[in-house]
């Protein structure tokens, strides 16, 4: 069955960021109020109650002068998940359609995935203990509903549709675009990471976005699924016992403190 | 908006000048996206603006302007169009006053034009005015060379705007400039239309209306109005402010547009004001409404299609009075309130005058003073001296608590602003719960003239109540007290007609009640009047607004509210769904369209022939009761002309029904009787606080703007830095209806003031960290937004900072901030009086 | 809600799977619990018009109900019948379930607590609010509205003609009373809201449209 995603073309996004809000909307999430630092972006990142943002960069091009780039950040619904492949209770899987599904009945919020995702996606929710996440709108699209973020959308910034045909049509305005005005126009998501089930119509270079040019999955990952996946079970206490300070734990914990102060509207993310 | 919002799809280019479209009209970007998408259009997008917003982000150019220059930018682009051959010929000659000769004794010098009073600061403007023939006929040259015609006068006022002096007032990389002119200029071609798209950064100046006007001369010097994808197009800011202004809530107007009478001999009885107010009528004897009647019939030269304002009054007076207005009373046009003459009662002069005491009760409706009037702290303490205050709001916002301690905190001690505390405050307040927008049902006009009906979606909150149950409760308790009385003066609220309880729900309004009254109907058998034409001037109707007349009809025996069609078909494929709700006037989705079709009234401007909106068909009726007569105006949108105007009458080539003449204004003569304060070509003044001396011309300021105060105007050594004020695509105007949404409030939950980098270094200020911004008025404190979005300017040679922050925030909500407008003059466009919020000096500091 | 195989092939419309399930790690019953049952399923959604700008953007309203009466929103989004947006909000327009109601910091759908349930009146001098009937409310300010005008109403004024001449005309008006805003009201709203106020005499009458 085909894969179904999402294109964001950052050649018409005004980052009015109503795909934020309709993700709110729709996924009945609470706000997290935090204190503005000087971007309008605001959110360094996504949390617990915050399924996706809009990225938002300024750079001087020596030539063209000032500019502001605008990329949603959410889930990237990777082909070949990491999180998946870390997650010790199988709380995540792969839909039919290609979305990357995190069952919060399994999901025991102890955040791993939290530190094997590339894009540092997955958040931990404090109020419930669980790891939430972009679904993808799996109940909207279920119905036969678009994603709220695409239905939003007013510039039509945003499509959803098979990952093929949206390959395709962005392959062509990638084209269009590097024959006017932005020669460095490209497509994020078809390859990285073996590919991303969100696909992006970038006008520059990924950095220019906030994206990682050539996103890597943590070297972690093997030695989890290998060795300290099936000792789970007597890790954990240990860890918090004290008896190994792992990368994984204080990670894990620092989490812990992050979204509780959050809750507070205190919280700074990493 | 002449145009629409879908309407933008149709355009070969778009200039946004004094709006940030992308974030407060987000939605217009969906179609100007479509315009550049479409290979038809392949339109490109102009953002000029100060500094570089997210509507830049997407814009194909971006051209940086010092606020509160845009008539010297537009000066340069009137000169450009000129100097490179780029008008629209055919179209300034036939419908634009460019031909029409000027009187010998108009004249401008020094900066001033003829007429200038230095005393009464105002000009006379008798010399504003063009050459008549001995029949009256206002005398032409079409070959557009006789140098006292419009056109030539025009080209040598704008003589002086070079690119170079335009420059130094702007601040504009010379490059950028170009380019701005060399694309907008090129829909000058007969195939090619433009649209400007603007908004409270080209209103809110001493010179806002000439802002404007300097766009109505470029876009009709290229050919673009009255056709699609063209227009000006004024994005209004609250979704029902142009229903509200055609409801006239508003001092100078009654609803639809007709002038407020005050106390003057041409308002002193109906006779005097119809003649006051139809153009032409002045000058013709007349002495009652039977006698006018037949000078219409004759034909009254140069009143245009206000021709009919006797009707609109009168079936306005019938609706508000109804058996009291009789034609032997005037249709009680005595009972309508006389405003003093010499008086303003604008915004600004409301709090100057409660400043001073004068005003005992105030009722505020949706409406947020203390955080988005100027001067905030000036006319918070105004509100100190009110008896009551009456606030429906669905919050308690910061005026309906003005008189609260965290009310009067502010960020710095400052001796010269006003401090109170609740205890010494002895105003009543009255707070009304309003119910919200999907809690109640009604209609609002959109920006594009669009009349759409909101269905109820559900219960209010609590106890609160829609404001039509709220202001009917008031009304009616109101009329109640004055029961029985037989003053003369109550008359007006005694015999006011007042019966829009609901028959089967005695508790709630009837709101169809309400349509047919402000839609107009047959008092005889209470049945809708079907379009304006029908309208009449001896009480046989009734109509609370002309221009909403036709939104009702008569249908199976019931009345239908066409604001509440659904229908989604779009004949010619541009956007226009004539069956999706209702438009004013008549349904008419681009007013002035017969511009779209050649002067001959058949022939599509060359290579354009899909933007036809209009033309003249010799072959139909325009009554279908009378087949025999042939010749009609028909196309896919209603045609803005008179049906029957067909090529054998002079006015076949006069598409500006509502003017006098019937022409495009370049030169705004006196004739008709609106005419600007400041002169008939907007000329370049700098903001009353400037940051640099006169370049253009020998006079700094408008001439003609009133000072409310002259002790309180900042001057460049103490505050050097240019700031503007304006909003965020998250919040809405004073924020109350935003801040206290929590997902609103999450995505920019603090006052913040952009800076550009170069301000930051020089005055030491940290991204993100706290500063001080201070003029004479007051004090703030805001977070840095320090950002390359920000540029210092080169004015006349010297480096000049600009900021910029949101006059969004307040004391309530979730999310909180200072108050902009505590540093805003009290000043406004000479014109409008609508407040000079986006030019003004201060200076900033590390808190 | 179970979600079957047949469902997800049928409303994603895609064609037959040319994978097996195991290719893909697909784990049907993962799926089918973490997909919840669609909220809005079934309800006949109220078309209303965005209260913001003024670009006349359609938002239809889900609501839950019982026995024909309203008991709480499930969802407010655009209108996709709706030409002028099909389907489109902005940030803003997103935000509207949030007028009315809100997920408080556990994730509980509650009224905004920033709405106000009952009206509200401060005496003068006072610090704090009380709430009253909307009857005394009302009535008071009719009062109130009335002592103003009666004192301070203008019914007849001496006016020069133009001829020099000088005629006692009746200008109707009070400047003690102003009224301000109306520009989020509805048209049958600041219609009767302008009628009133000419009835009285109010001279001080301005909307946002000025600022």
């Amino acid at each position: 069955m085909a894969n179904m995603t999402n294109l964001y073309d950052s050649s018409k996004c005004t980052a009015c960021r109503a795909c934020q809000v309709a993700c709110k909307n729709w996924n009945q999430l609470p706000a997290v109020i935090e204190h503005f630092t000087g971007n309008y972006q605001t959110k360094e990142s996504t949390d617990g109650d915050t399924y996706t943002i809009v990225k938002m960069t300024e750079y001087e091009h020596p030539v063209d002068g000032i500019q502001w780039k605008f990329a949603k950040f959410q889930c990237m619904h990777c082909l070949d998940p990491e999180c998946m492949k870390a997650c010790p209770r199988g709380a995540y899987s792969k839909t039919e359609t290609g979305a990357t599904n995190h069952d919060p009945a399994k999901c025991i919020g102890c955040q791993y995935c939290t530190n094997v995702c590339p894009f540092e996606v997955p958040k931990y929710r404090k109020r419930e203990d669980k790891i939430t996440k972009c679904t993808l709108c799996a109940d909207r699209t279920a119905a036969g509903l678009k994603p709220a973020c695409v239905t939003t959308c007013a510039p039509g910034a945003l499509e959803y549709g098979e990952r093929e045909d949206l390959l395709a049509k962005a392959a062509e305005r990638v084209k269009y675009l590097q024959m006017n005005g932005f020669p460095n126009a490209t497509i994020y998501g078809r390859t990285e990471l073996g590919g991303l089930n969100k696909i992006y119509i970038l006008t520059d270079s990924p950095d220019k976005f906030g994206l990682p040019v050539n996103p890597q999955p943590y070297g972690q990952v093997n030695f989890w699924q290998n060795w300290v996946q099936p000792y789970f079970g007597w890790l954990i206490p240990l860890a918090l016992a004290g008896s190994a300070v792992s990368f994984v734990t204080t990670r894990m914990l620092a989490n812990k403190h992050t979204a509780h102060d959050a809750e507070h509207g205190e919280g700074v993310s990493e | 908006m002449t145009n629409h919002m879908i309407d933008l799809k149709n355009t070969n280019c778009a200039l946004i000048m004094g709006s940030n479209m992308a974030e407060n009209h987000p939605i217009g970007m969906k179609w100007l996206t479509r315009a550049r998408l479409d290979p038809k259009r392949k339109a490109k997008i102009i953002s000029v603006d100060p500094r570089f917003t997210r509507t830049s982000a997407i814009a194909d150019i971006y051209c940086p302007m010092r606020s509160g220059t845009d008539i010297a930018f537009l000066g340069g682009m009137i000169k450009y169009i000129l100097d490179n051959n780029l008008w629209h010929k055919d179209y300034v000659v036939n419908y634009t006053n460019a031909a029409f000769l000027v009187s010998n004794a108009f004249d401008f010098k020094d900066g001033l034009f003829s007429g200038y009073d230095e005393a009464k600061k105002a000009y006379k403007t008798d010399t504003w005015d063009f050459q008549y023939d001995s029949s009256g006929k206002i005398m032409e040259d079409p070959t557009l060379q006789n140098p006292r015609c419009v056109f030539q006068l025009m080209k040598k006022h704008y003589e002086r705007y070079d690119i170079d002096t335009v420059c130094k007032i702007t601040g504009s990389p010379k490059g950028k400039y170009l380019e701005v002119l060399k694309t907008f200029c090129a829909t000058g071609a007969p195939d090619k239309t433009g649209c400007i798209n603007y908004a409270m950064g080209i209103t809110q100046h001493t010179v806002g209306s000439q802002n404007i006007k300097a766009f109505a001369i470029v876009q009709l010097l290229l050919g673009n109005i009255g056709r699609p994808g063209g227009g000006i197009n004024a994005l209004r800011g609250e979704n029902n402010v142009q229903g509200a202004t055609d409801m006239a809530l508003l001092y100078h107007n009654l609803p639809g547009y007709i002038d407020s009478p005050s106390n003057i001999d041409a308002y002193k009885d109906l006779i005097s004001y119809i003649r006051k107010t139809t153009p032409g009528a002045a000058k013709l004897n007349f002495t009652n409404l039977a006698e006018f009647r037949e000078l219409v019939k004759a034909g009254i030269p140069y009143s245009g299609w206000k021709a009919n304002t006797s009707k609109w009054i009168v079936s306005m007076l019938k609706a508000w009075w109804g058996n009291a207005a009789k034609p032997d009373n005037d249709f009680a046009y005595h009972y309508l309130p006389k405003r003093n003459d010499t008086k303003n009662y604008s915004h600004i002069a409301i709090f100057e005058a409660m400043y001073k005491g004068e005003i005992d009760g105030l009722f505020i409706n949706g409406s947020n003073p203390v955080v988005g009037g100027p001067n905030a702290n000036k006319e918070q303490d105004a509100m100190t001296k009110l008896k009551w205050l009456v606030s429906l709001d669905l919050w308690l916002n910061e005026s309906a608590e003005f008189w609260s301690y965290p009310a009067w905190e502010r960020a710095v001690k400052n001796d010269k602003v006003p401090h109170h505390t609740p205890k010494d405050i002895q105003t009543e307040v009255f707070f009304l719960p309003a119910a919200a927008v999907y809690e109640k049902e009604g209609t609002a006009a959109q920006t594009g003239r669009w009349v759409q009906y909101r269905w109820k979606g559900a219960d209010p909150v609590g106890e609160s109540k829609a404001d039509l149950w709220i202001i009917n409760e008031i009304g009616k308790r109101v009329k109640k007290l004055y029961a029985g009385s037989t003053r003369p003066e109550d008359e007006p609220i005694v015999n006011l007609t007042w019966d829009y309880d609901n028959p089967h729900d005695k508790e709630e309004p009837d709101i169809m009640k309400i349509a047919n009254e402000l839609c107009g109907f047959t008092p005889a058998d209470n049945k809708p009047v079907e379009g304006f034409a029908k309208l009449m001037d001896d009480g046989s109707t009734a109509c609370g607004c002309w221009i909403y007349c036709g939104c009702t009809t008569w249908k199976d025996g019931k009345m239908v509210y066409k604001a509440q069609n659904r229908k989604k078909d779009d004949p010619g494929g541009l956007g226009l769904f004539p069956n999706w709700a209702w438009c004013w006037p008549v349904n008419r989705r681009i007013i002035y369209n017969r511009c779209s079709v050649q002067p001959d009234g058949v022939t599509p401007w060359p290579g354009d022939d899909d933007r036809r909106l209009v033309y003249w068909d010799p072959t139909k009726p325009a009554d279908t009761t009378k087949p025999d007569v042939l010749g009609t105006w028909a196309g896919f949108d209603v045609p803005d002309f008179i049906k029957t105007t067909g090529p054998d009458k002079p006015a076949f080539k006069d598409p500006f029904i509502m003017r006098g003449d019937g022409k495009g204004a370049l030169f705004g003569s006196q004739m008709p009787a609106s005419s600007y304060k400041e002169g008939p070509f907007p000329e370049h003044y700098e903001p009353l606080e400037s940051p640099t001396g006169p370049i253009i011309n020998k006079v700094v300021v408008n001439p003609a703007a009133k000072i409310w105060e002259p002790e309180k105007i900042g001057k460049t050594d103490q505050y050097p830095i240019v700031a503007t004020t304006y909003r965020v695509t998250e919040h809405w105007q004073t924020g109350a209806l935003t801040r206290n949404l929590p997902w609103l409030a999450e995505l920019v939950p603090d006052m913040f003031v952009e800076i550009s980098e170069e301000l930051a270094r020089e005055k030491s200020i940290e991204n993100g960290g706290e500063v001080i911004i201070s003029t004479i008025r007051g004090d703030i404190k805001a977070l840095a937004c320090v950002t390359k979005r920000f540029k210092p300017f080169l004015i006349n040679g010297k480096t000049v900072h600009q900021i910029g922050m949101l006059w969004q925030f307040g004391f309530k909500g979730y999310a909180t901030g200072d108050i902009a407008n505590r540093l805003t003059p009290h000043i406004g466009d000479a014109n409008s009086m609508t407040p000079e919020y986006k030019a003004f000096l201060c200076d900033i500091r590390r808190a | 809600m179970e979600v079957t195989r047949r469902q997800f092939l049928k409303v994603t419309g895609a064609a037959a799977a040319s994978f097996g399930l195991l290719d893909l790690g697909f784990d049907m019953t993962a799926t089918a619990a973490a997909v919840k049952e669609l909220r809005i399923k079934d309800v006949t959604p109220t078309p209303t018009v965005c209260p913001y700008c003024a670009s006349g953007c359609g938002l239809v309203v889900y609501a839950e109900k019982k026995d024909g009466k309203f008991v709480k929103l499930l969802s407010v989004v655009g209108d996709p019948d709706n030409p002028i947006n099909e389907g489109a909000a902005c940030s803003k327009g997103s935000a509207m379930f949030n007028l009315r109601e809100i997920y408080d910091e556990k994730g509980e759908q509650v009224i905004n607590p920033k709405r106000v349930p009952k009206p509200l009146y401060r005496a003068a001098g006072s610090e704090k609010w009380e709430e009253k009937e909307w009857d005394w409310m009302l009535d008071e300010i009719a009062k109130r509205v009335k002592e103003t005008r009666d004192k301070s109403f203008i019914h007849k004024e001496k006016i020069k003609l133009a001829d020099g001449s000088e005629q006692e005309i009746i200008v109707n008006r009070t400047e003690k009373i102003a009224s301000v805003g109306g520009s989020g009201l509805d048209n049958e709203e600041a219609y009767i809201l302008s009628k009133m106020m000419r009835s009285l005499g109010v001279v001080y009458l301005e909307t946002q449209a000025r600022i």
